[in-house]
Protein backbone atom coordinates (compact mmCIF):
# COMPACT_ATOMS: atom_id res chain seq x y z
CA UNK A 1 0.00 0.00 0.00
CA UNK A 2 2.74 2.36 1.03
CA UNK A 3 4.79 1.54 -2.03
CA UNK A 4 1.95 2.11 -4.45
CA UNK A 5 1.16 5.44 -2.88
CA UNK A 6 4.77 6.46 -3.00
CA UNK A 7 4.92 5.62 -6.69
CA UNK A 8 1.83 7.61 -7.52
CA UNK A 9 2.94 10.65 -5.61
CA UNK A 10 6.61 10.57 -6.27
CA UNK A 11 6.57 13.68 -8.42
CA UNK A 12 5.30 16.26 -5.92
CA UNK A 13 7.50 14.65 -3.30
CA UNK A 14 10.62 15.01 -5.39
CA UNK A 15 9.66 18.57 -6.08
CA UNK A 16 9.36 19.41 -2.42
CA UNK A 17 12.61 17.63 -1.60
CA UNK A 18 14.48 19.30 -4.42
CA UNK A 19 13.06 22.64 -3.35
CA UNK A 20 14.37 22.02 0.14
CA UNK A 21 17.78 21.02 -1.16
CA UNK A 22 17.87 24.05 -3.39
CA UNK A 23 17.06 26.27 -0.44
CA UNK A 24 19.67 24.50 1.60
CA UNK A 25 22.31 24.70 -1.11
CA UNK A 26 21.80 28.35 -1.87
CA UNK A 27 23.54 29.65 1.26
CA UNK A 28 26.19 26.97 0.76
CA UNK A 29 27.17 28.60 -2.48
CA UNK A 30 27.45 31.96 -0.83
CA UNK A 31 29.14 30.93 2.42
CA UNK A 32 31.41 27.90 2.65
CA UNK A 33 29.84 26.67 5.90
CA UNK A 34 27.58 23.64 6.32
CA UNK A 35 23.82 23.98 6.58
CA UNK A 36 23.08 25.42 9.97
CA UNK A 37 19.87 23.42 10.45
CA UNK A 38 20.09 19.84 11.59
CA UNK A 39 19.00 17.34 8.99
CA UNK A 40 15.41 16.40 9.74
CA UNK A 41 13.54 13.27 8.89
CA UNK A 42 10.76 13.82 6.40
CA UNK A 43 7.69 11.62 6.36
CA UNK A 44 4.54 11.61 4.24
CA UNK A 45 1.01 11.08 5.42
CA UNK A 46 -0.80 8.01 4.10
CA UNK A 47 -3.83 8.22 6.41
CA UNK A 48 -6.69 10.51 5.33
CA UNK A 49 -5.27 13.08 7.74
CA UNK A 50 -3.16 13.42 10.88
CA UNK A 51 -4.18 15.57 13.80
CA UNK A 52 -1.72 17.93 15.42
CA UNK A 53 -2.08 18.70 19.13
CA UNK A 54 -0.74 21.75 20.93
CA UNK A 55 1.21 19.57 23.39
CA UNK A 56 2.60 16.07 23.73
CA UNK A 57 -0.48 14.46 25.27
CA UNK A 58 -3.96 13.35 24.34
CA UNK A 59 -5.45 16.02 26.61
CA UNK A 60 -3.98 18.91 24.65
CA UNK A 61 -6.38 20.22 22.00
CA UNK A 62 -6.17 19.49 18.28
CA UNK A 63 -5.51 22.70 16.37
CA UNK A 64 -4.44 21.57 12.91
CA UNK A 65 -4.60 18.62 10.53
CA UNK A 66 -2.11 17.49 7.93
CA UNK A 67 -3.86 15.95 4.89
CA UNK A 68 -2.92 12.78 3.05
CA UNK A 69 0.17 12.92 0.81
CA UNK A 70 1.56 15.99 2.53
CA UNK A 71 5.09 15.89 3.91
CA UNK A 72 6.12 16.65 7.47
CA UNK A 73 9.50 17.20 9.09
CA UNK A 74 9.95 15.30 12.35
CA UNK A 75 11.50 17.76 14.79
CA UNK A 76 11.67 15.74 18.00
CA UNK A 77 10.05 13.01 20.01
CA UNK A 78 8.82 13.06 23.58
CA UNK A 79 7.44 9.83 25.01
CA UNK A 80 4.83 8.63 22.49
CA UNK A 81 4.50 11.94 20.68
CA UNK A 82 6.34 13.43 17.73
CA UNK A 83 6.72 17.13 17.15
CA UNK A 84 6.32 17.75 13.41
CA UNK A 85 6.28 20.68 11.02
CA UNK A 86 4.12 20.51 7.92
CA UNK A 87 4.85 22.04 4.53
CA UNK A 88 3.16 25.29 5.55
CA UNK A 89 5.42 25.61 8.57
CA UNK A 90 2.79 24.74 11.17
CA UNK A 91 4.32 22.90 14.13
CA UNK A 92 2.43 20.57 16.43
CA UNK A 93 2.49 17.23 18.18
CA UNK A 94 1.32 14.04 16.46
CA UNK A 95 0.55 10.84 18.33
CA UNK A 96 2.66 7.73 17.85
CA UNK A 97 -0.34 5.73 16.58
CA UNK A 98 -0.91 8.35 13.86
CA UNK A 99 2.74 8.36 12.88
CA UNK A 100 2.39 4.67 12.03
CA UNK A 101 0.37 5.90 9.02
CA UNK A 102 3.29 7.72 7.45
CA UNK A 103 5.99 6.64 5.03
CA UNK A 104 9.50 7.79 4.26
CA UNK A 105 10.41 9.44 0.96
CA UNK A 106 11.23 6.05 -0.60
CA UNK A 107 7.80 4.70 0.28
CA UNK A 108 8.98 2.45 3.08
CA UNK A 109 6.97 2.68 6.30
CA UNK A 110 8.25 4.92 9.06
CA UNK A 111 9.26 2.61 11.87
CA UNK A 112 10.25 3.46 15.42
CA UNK A 113 10.39 1.78 18.78
CA UNK A 114 6.99 1.31 20.33
CA UNK A 115 6.57 1.00 24.06
CA UNK A 116 4.70 -2.27 23.82
CA UNK A 117 5.02 -5.95 24.59
CA UNK A 118 7.52 -6.41 21.76
CA UNK A 119 9.67 -3.75 23.37
CA UNK A 120 9.45 -5.58 26.67
CA UNK A 121 10.89 -8.69 25.03
CA UNK A 122 13.75 -6.88 23.32
CA UNK A 123 15.00 -3.50 24.49
CA UNK A 124 18.27 -1.73 25.21
CA UNK A 125 17.85 -0.11 28.60
CA UNK A 126 15.99 -0.52 31.86
CA UNK A 127 15.68 1.65 34.94
CA UNK A 128 13.88 0.79 38.13
CA UNK A 129 13.37 1.50 41.80
CA UNK A 130 13.05 -1.04 44.61
CA UNK A 131 12.05 -1.17 48.23
CA UNK A 132 13.05 -4.20 50.25
CA UNK A 133 15.03 -5.80 52.98
CA UNK A 134 18.81 -6.11 53.27
CA UNK A 135 19.82 -8.40 56.12
CA UNK A 136 16.99 -7.09 58.28
CA UNK A 137 17.42 -3.43 57.38
CA UNK A 138 15.09 -1.43 55.13
CA UNK A 139 16.53 -1.13 51.67
CA UNK A 140 15.91 1.54 49.03
CA UNK A 141 17.63 0.88 45.77
CA UNK A 142 17.68 1.76 42.11
CA UNK A 143 19.10 -0.08 39.14
CA UNK A 144 19.90 0.40 35.51
CA UNK A 145 20.68 -2.23 32.93
CA UNK A 146 21.96 -2.47 29.40
CA UNK A 147 20.77 -5.44 27.35
CA UNK A 148 23.10 -7.12 24.89
CA UNK A 149 20.20 -9.17 23.55
CA UNK A 150 16.75 -10.14 24.75
CA UNK A 151 18.21 -12.53 27.34
CA UNK A 152 21.51 -11.15 28.58
CA UNK A 153 22.02 -7.80 30.28
CA UNK A 154 24.67 -6.03 32.34
CA UNK A 155 23.20 -4.51 35.44
CA UNK A 156 24.31 -1.87 37.91
CA UNK A 157 22.42 -1.26 41.12
CA UNK A 158 22.96 1.00 44.07
CA UNK A 159 21.05 1.06 47.31
CA UNK A 160 20.95 2.36 50.81
CA UNK A 161 19.92 0.26 53.77
CA UNK A 162 18.74 1.76 57.01
CA UNK A 163 18.70 -0.55 60.01
CA UNK A 164 18.51 -0.40 63.77
CA UNK A 165 22.17 -1.26 64.27
CA UNK A 166 23.73 0.17 61.17
CA UNK A 167 23.14 2.00 57.94
CA UNK A 168 25.03 1.54 54.77
CA UNK A 169 25.35 1.65 51.04
CA UNK A 170 25.43 -1.36 48.77
CA UNK A 171 26.44 -1.41 45.13
CA UNK A 172 26.38 -4.30 42.67
CA UNK A 173 27.57 -4.90 39.14
CA UNK A 174 26.71 -8.11 37.37
CA UNK A 175 25.03 -10.04 34.62
CA UNK A 176 21.38 -10.98 34.39
CA UNK A 177 20.00 -13.74 32.24
CA UNK A 178 16.30 -13.65 31.43
CA UNK A 179 14.61 -16.93 30.67
CA UNK A 180 11.63 -16.83 28.31
CA UNK A 181 11.91 -13.08 27.63
CA UNK A 182 8.87 -13.20 25.35
CA UNK A 183 6.58 -14.23 28.20
CA UNK A 184 4.61 -11.72 30.22
CA UNK A 185 6.01 -13.29 33.37
CA UNK A 186 9.62 -14.22 32.92
CA UNK A 187 12.15 -15.46 35.44
CA UNK A 188 15.76 -14.36 35.52
CA UNK A 189 19.02 -15.31 37.21
CA UNK A 190 21.78 -12.97 38.38
CA UNK A 191 25.48 -13.24 39.14
CA UNK A 192 27.91 -10.50 40.02
CA UNK A 193 30.14 -8.65 42.39
CA UNK A 194 29.93 -5.46 44.40
CA UNK A 195 30.69 -3.68 47.62
CA UNK A 196 29.02 -2.84 50.88
CA UNK A 197 29.81 0.12 53.08
CA UNK A 198 28.56 -0.34 56.62
CA UNK A 199 28.19 2.64 58.90
CA UNK A 200 27.36 1.37 62.41
CA UNK A 201 25.09 3.59 64.45
CA UNK A 202 26.63 5.49 67.32
CA UNK A 203 27.25 3.25 70.33
CA UNK A 204 29.51 3.49 73.36
CA UNK A 205 32.29 1.80 71.46
CA UNK A 206 31.80 2.98 67.91
CA UNK A 207 33.46 0.65 65.42
CA UNK A 208 34.80 2.43 62.35
CA UNK A 209 33.09 2.38 58.95
CA UNK A 210 34.11 -0.50 56.84
CA UNK A 211 33.87 -1.30 53.18
CA UNK A 212 33.96 -4.87 52.00
CA UNK A 213 33.84 -6.53 48.64
CA UNK A 214 30.92 -8.79 47.94
CA UNK A 215 29.80 -11.38 45.46
CA UNK A 216 26.23 -12.36 44.80
CA UNK A 217 23.95 -14.72 43.01
CA UNK A 218 20.22 -14.47 42.80
CA UNK A 219 17.07 -14.68 40.82
CA UNK A 220 13.70 -13.14 40.38
CA UNK A 221 10.65 -12.56 38.30
CA UNK A 222 9.59 -9.71 36.08
CA UNK A 223 6.00 -9.09 35.06
CA UNK A 224 4.95 -6.89 32.16
CA UNK A 225 2.49 -4.09 32.90
CA UNK A 226 0.96 -1.90 30.16
CA UNK A 227 3.11 0.44 28.09
CA UNK A 228 6.75 0.54 29.13
CA UNK A 229 6.36 -0.64 32.70
CA UNK A 230 6.99 -3.88 34.49
CA UNK A 231 7.14 -5.13 38.03
CA UNK A 232 10.27 -6.80 39.27
CA UNK A 233 10.87 -8.82 42.37
CA UNK A 234 14.17 -10.43 43.20
CA UNK A 235 16.32 -12.18 45.74
CA UNK A 236 20.09 -11.86 46.05
CA UNK A 237 22.38 -13.84 48.30
CA UNK A 238 25.46 -11.74 49.08
CA UNK A 239 28.73 -13.15 50.29
CA UNK A 240 30.58 -10.35 52.10
CA UNK A 241 34.34 -10.89 52.14
CA UNK A 242 35.23 -9.44 55.53
CA UNK A 243 38.66 -9.01 57.04
CA UNK A 244 37.67 -11.44 59.78
CA UNK A 245 38.05 -15.21 59.57
CA UNK A 246 34.45 -15.75 58.58
CA UNK A 247 32.69 -14.28 55.63
CA UNK A 248 29.21 -12.87 56.13
CA UNK A 249 26.20 -13.96 54.21
CA UNK A 250 23.46 -11.40 53.70
CA UNK A 251 20.08 -12.00 52.11
CA UNK A 252 18.46 -9.26 50.07
CA UNK A 253 14.79 -9.27 49.05
CA UNK A 254 13.26 -6.45 47.10
CA UNK A 255 10.27 -5.52 45.00
CA UNK A 256 9.86 -2.59 42.69
CA UNK A 257 8.78 -1.23 39.39
CA UNK A 258 10.88 -0.56 36.35
CA UNK A 259 10.56 0.65 32.80
CA UNK A 260 12.37 -0.09 29.57
CA UNK A 261 13.46 2.24 26.78
CA UNK B 1 -12.48 -39.84 -88.05
CA UNK B 2 -9.36 -37.97 -87.45
CA UNK B 3 -11.12 -35.56 -85.18
CA UNK B 4 -12.62 -38.42 -83.13
CA UNK B 5 -9.22 -40.01 -82.70
CA UNK B 6 -7.78 -36.73 -81.55
CA UNK B 7 -10.53 -36.33 -78.95
CA UNK B 8 -9.98 -39.86 -77.70
CA UNK B 9 -6.21 -39.36 -77.30
CA UNK B 10 -6.67 -36.09 -75.49
CA UNK B 11 -9.21 -37.70 -73.15
CA UNK B 12 -6.79 -40.54 -72.36
CA UNK B 13 -3.93 -38.13 -71.81
CA UNK B 14 -6.07 -36.03 -69.47
CA UNK B 15 -7.15 -39.05 -67.41
CA UNK B 16 -3.62 -40.47 -67.19
CA UNK B 17 -2.02 -37.22 -66.08
CA UNK B 18 -4.81 -36.56 -63.59
CA UNK B 19 -4.36 -40.05 -62.07
CA UNK B 20 -0.60 -39.62 -61.81
CA UNK B 21 -1.11 -36.35 -60.06
CA UNK B 22 -3.35 -38.05 -57.46
CA UNK B 23 -0.73 -40.79 -56.93
CA UNK B 24 1.96 -38.23 -55.94
CA UNK B 25 3.00 -38.58 -52.30
CA UNK B 26 1.68 -42.10 -51.79
CA UNK B 27 5.09 -43.50 -50.87
CA UNK B 28 5.66 -41.25 -47.84
CA UNK B 29 2.03 -40.82 -46.78
CA UNK B 30 2.62 -42.56 -43.38
CA UNK B 31 5.34 -40.17 -42.21
CA UNK B 32 3.98 -36.91 -40.79
CA UNK B 33 4.68 -33.89 -42.80
CA UNK B 34 7.59 -31.89 -41.40
CA UNK B 35 6.21 -28.56 -40.26
CA UNK B 36 9.40 -26.75 -40.83
CA UNK B 37 8.08 -23.31 -41.43
CA UNK B 38 10.67 -21.16 -42.94
CA UNK B 39 11.87 -18.46 -40.50
CA UNK B 40 10.68 -14.99 -41.28
CA UNK B 41 13.03 -12.06 -41.53
CA UNK B 42 11.81 -10.69 -38.18
CA UNK B 43 12.60 -13.91 -36.30
CA UNK B 44 16.00 -14.05 -37.85
CA UNK B 45 16.74 -10.55 -36.76
CA UNK B 46 15.62 -11.32 -33.19
CA UNK B 47 17.81 -14.42 -33.04
CA UNK B 48 20.76 -12.42 -34.18
CA UNK B 49 20.08 -9.83 -31.48
CA UNK B 50 19.86 -12.48 -28.72
CA UNK B 51 23.16 -13.96 -29.81
CA UNK B 52 24.72 -10.55 -29.79
CA UNK B 53 23.42 -9.74 -26.28
CA UNK B 54 24.89 -12.85 -24.74
CA UNK B 55 28.34 -11.80 -25.73
CA UNK B 56 28.26 -8.02 -25.52
CA UNK B 57 27.21 -5.74 -22.56
CA UNK B 58 23.65 -4.45 -22.51
CA UNK B 59 22.89 -0.94 -23.53
CA UNK B 60 20.06 -0.56 -20.96
CA UNK B 61 20.39 -2.27 -17.59
CA UNK B 62 16.90 -3.08 -16.32
CA UNK B 63 18.02 -3.62 -12.71
CA UNK B 64 17.10 -0.36 -10.99
CA UNK B 65 18.81 0.26 -7.70
CA UNK B 66 16.48 1.65 -5.01
CA UNK B 67 17.43 5.04 -3.76
CA UNK B 68 18.81 4.62 -0.26
CA UNK B 69 17.32 7.13 2.16
CA UNK B 70 19.47 8.10 5.07
CA UNK B 71 17.12 8.25 8.03
CA UNK B 72 18.25 11.05 10.34
CA UNK B 73 18.07 10.28 14.03
CA UNK B 74 15.11 11.81 15.79
CA UNK B 75 15.94 13.96 18.77
CA UNK B 76 14.25 12.43 21.79
CA UNK B 77 13.60 14.74 24.71
CA UNK B 78 12.44 12.58 27.59
CA UNK B 79 14.90 13.71 30.23
CA UNK B 80 14.20 16.75 32.36
CA UNK B 81 16.89 18.23 34.62
CA UNK B 82 16.90 21.32 36.75
CA UNK B 83 16.93 22.91 40.14
CA UNK B 84 14.52 24.20 42.72
CA UNK B 85 14.43 26.63 45.59
CA UNK B 86 11.85 27.02 48.30
CA UNK B 87 10.98 26.73 51.95
CA UNK B 88 10.98 23.57 54.06
CA UNK B 89 9.14 23.37 57.33
CA UNK B 90 11.11 20.92 59.48
CA UNK B 91 8.83 19.77 62.25
CA UNK B 92 9.78 21.43 65.56
CA UNK B 93 12.67 23.28 63.88
CA UNK B 94 10.90 26.07 62.01
CA UNK B 95 10.71 26.90 58.33
CA UNK B 96 13.95 27.28 56.46
CA UNK B 97 15.19 27.74 52.90
CA UNK B 98 15.65 24.58 50.86
CA UNK B 99 17.37 24.10 47.51
CA UNK B 100 18.24 21.16 45.36
CA UNK B 101 18.45 19.50 42.00
CA UNK B 102 15.76 17.48 40.36
CA UNK B 103 15.56 15.15 37.40
CA UNK B 104 12.88 13.20 35.63
CA UNK B 105 12.59 10.70 32.85
CA UNK B 106 9.27 10.87 31.02
CA UNK B 107 8.26 7.30 30.31
CA UNK B 108 4.83 7.91 28.80
CA UNK B 109 2.74 11.03 28.40
CA UNK B 110 1.22 10.23 31.80
CA UNK B 111 4.03 8.84 33.92
CA UNK B 112 7.52 9.99 34.72
CA UNK B 113 10.25 8.62 36.94
CA UNK B 114 11.77 11.23 39.19
CA UNK B 115 14.75 11.73 41.42
CA UNK B 116 15.75 14.68 43.54
CA UNK B 117 18.26 15.75 46.13
CA UNK B 118 17.64 18.64 48.48
CA UNK B 119 19.36 20.47 51.33
CA UNK B 120 18.16 22.67 54.12
CA UNK B 121 19.33 23.76 57.54
CA UNK B 122 17.13 23.45 60.59
CA UNK B 123 16.51 26.42 62.86
CA UNK B 124 16.00 26.43 66.60
CA UNK B 125 13.17 24.68 68.37
CA UNK B 126 10.84 26.64 70.66
CA UNK B 127 12.44 24.82 73.56
CA UNK B 128 15.90 26.10 72.58
CA UNK B 129 14.62 29.62 72.04
CA UNK B 130 12.86 29.77 75.39
CA UNK B 131 15.48 27.83 77.30
CA UNK B 132 18.28 30.26 76.77
CA UNK B 133 21.60 28.67 76.01
CA UNK B 134 20.41 25.15 75.33
CA UNK B 135 21.61 23.52 72.08
CA UNK B 136 19.80 20.36 71.06
CA UNK B 137 21.85 19.86 67.94
CA UNK B 138 25.24 20.89 66.70
CA UNK B 139 25.59 22.96 63.56
CA UNK B 140 26.49 19.88 61.50
CA UNK B 141 23.50 17.99 62.83
CA UNK B 142 21.16 20.79 61.82
CA UNK B 143 22.06 20.18 58.20
CA UNK B 144 19.22 18.30 56.51
CA UNK B 145 19.90 16.42 53.28
CA UNK B 146 17.37 14.25 51.52
CA UNK B 147 17.01 12.27 48.38
CA UNK B 148 13.91 10.86 46.84
CA UNK B 149 13.20 8.50 43.95
CA UNK B 150 9.75 7.73 42.69
CA UNK B 151 7.06 8.13 40.13
CA UNK B 152 4.98 11.06 38.95
CA UNK B 153 1.65 11.20 37.16
CA UNK B 154 0.57 14.06 34.90
CA UNK B 155 -3.06 15.01 34.89
CA UNK B 156 -5.23 17.97 33.91
CA UNK B 157 -3.19 18.96 30.87
CA UNK B 158 -3.99 22.41 29.63
CA UNK B 159 -2.78 25.68 28.26
CA UNK B 160 -1.89 29.00 29.80
CA UNK B 161 -2.62 32.04 27.66
CA UNK B 162 -0.50 35.15 27.79
CA UNK B 163 -2.25 37.94 25.98
CA UNK B 164 -3.75 37.28 22.55
CA UNK B 165 -0.96 35.53 20.77
CA UNK B 166 0.85 33.31 23.19
CA UNK B 167 -0.16 29.94 24.62
CA UNK B 168 1.98 27.72 26.83
CA UNK B 169 1.21 24.10 27.60
CA UNK B 170 0.83 23.18 31.24
CA UNK B 171 -0.04 20.23 33.46
CA UNK B 172 -0.67 19.37 37.04
CA UNK B 173 1.16 16.37 38.44
CA UNK B 174 1.32 14.30 41.58
CA UNK B 175 4.39 12.46 42.77
CA UNK B 176 5.18 9.70 45.20
CA UNK B 177 8.57 8.43 46.17
CA UNK B 178 10.81 6.91 48.78
CA UNK B 179 14.16 8.06 49.96
CA UNK B 180 16.30 8.97 52.87
CA UNK B 181 16.57 12.06 55.02
CA UNK B 182 19.79 12.65 56.87
CA UNK B 183 19.05 14.89 59.79
CA UNK B 184 20.22 15.28 63.38
CA UNK B 185 23.01 12.78 62.87
CA UNK B 186 20.70 9.99 61.77
CA UNK B 187 19.20 8.56 58.60
CA UNK B 188 15.45 8.27 58.23
CA UNK B 189 13.55 6.29 55.64
CA UNK B 190 11.31 8.91 54.09
CA UNK B 191 8.14 8.73 52.07
CA UNK B 192 7.54 11.71 49.80
CA UNK B 193 4.17 12.84 48.54
CA UNK B 194 3.91 15.83 46.29
CA UNK B 195 1.94 17.80 43.77
CA UNK B 196 3.06 20.38 41.29
CA UNK B 197 2.20 22.56 38.37
CA UNK B 198 4.37 22.70 35.29
CA UNK B 199 4.27 25.39 32.59
CA UNK B 200 6.36 25.17 29.44
CA UNK B 201 7.18 28.56 27.86
CA UNK B 202 9.03 26.61 25.13
CA UNK B 203 9.23 22.93 24.32
CA UNK B 204 12.43 22.50 26.23
CA UNK B 205 11.98 24.78 29.23
CA UNK B 206 9.63 24.14 32.14
CA UNK B 207 8.74 26.22 35.17
CA UNK B 208 7.48 24.42 38.24
CA UNK B 209 5.60 25.33 41.38
CA UNK B 210 5.17 22.52 43.86
CA UNK B 211 4.30 21.31 47.30
CA UNK B 212 5.80 18.26 48.93
CA UNK B 213 5.50 16.40 52.20
CA UNK B 214 8.47 14.46 53.56
CA UNK B 215 7.22 11.91 56.05
CA UNK B 216 9.65 10.12 58.34
CA UNK B 217 9.83 8.73 61.84
CA UNK B 218 11.92 10.62 64.33
CA UNK B 219 12.67 10.05 68.02
CA UNK B 220 14.69 13.22 68.38
CA UNK B 221 12.48 14.77 71.01
CA UNK B 222 12.00 11.72 73.19
CA UNK B 223 9.18 9.73 71.70
CA UNK B 224 9.15 8.06 68.32
CA UNK B 225 6.75 9.97 66.12
CA UNK B 226 5.94 10.44 62.48
CA UNK B 227 7.02 13.86 61.34
CA UNK B 228 5.52 15.60 58.34
CA UNK B 229 7.82 18.16 56.80
CA UNK B 230 6.14 20.33 54.24
CA UNK B 231 8.01 21.97 51.44
CA UNK B 232 6.93 24.63 48.96
CA UNK B 233 9.21 25.32 46.04
CA UNK B 234 9.67 26.81 42.61
CA UNK B 235 11.88 25.25 40.00
CA UNK B 236 13.23 25.48 36.49
CA UNK B 237 13.98 22.43 34.40
CA UNK B 238 15.25 21.84 30.90
CA UNK B 239 14.20 18.99 28.61
CA UNK B 240 16.86 17.28 26.54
Amino acid sequence: MGHSISTIHSIPRCRSISARYALCLFPLLAVPSPCSARELLQVFVTAPYIELHTGPGRGYPVFHVVPREEGMDVLKRRTDWFKVRDERGVEGWAAQRDMLHTVLADGSPFTFSLGDRGGFTAHRGELGVFVGDYGGATLISAYGSYSFNSSLAAELSIGQFLGNASNGIVGDLGLTHVFLPERRLSPFAMLGTGFVNIDPKATLVAPPDRTDQTAYYGGGLRFYLPRRFFLRGEYKSHMVFTSRNDNDEVDEWKLGFAFFF
Amino acid sequence: METGLRVLLLTLAGLTLGGCASVRGWLDRDTPPAEQAEPTDEELARAEQTEAEEGAPRVIDPEVERRKIKVPKIDTENVELGGFFGALSIEDFGTNPVYGITGAYHITEDFFALGEVGRSKAGRTSFETLGGNIQLLTDDERQLTYYNVGLGYNFLPGEVFLGRGRAMTSALYVTMGVGNTEFAGDDHVTVNLGAGYRVLPTDWLALHVGLQAHLFNSDLLGSDKMTSNLQAHMGVTVFF
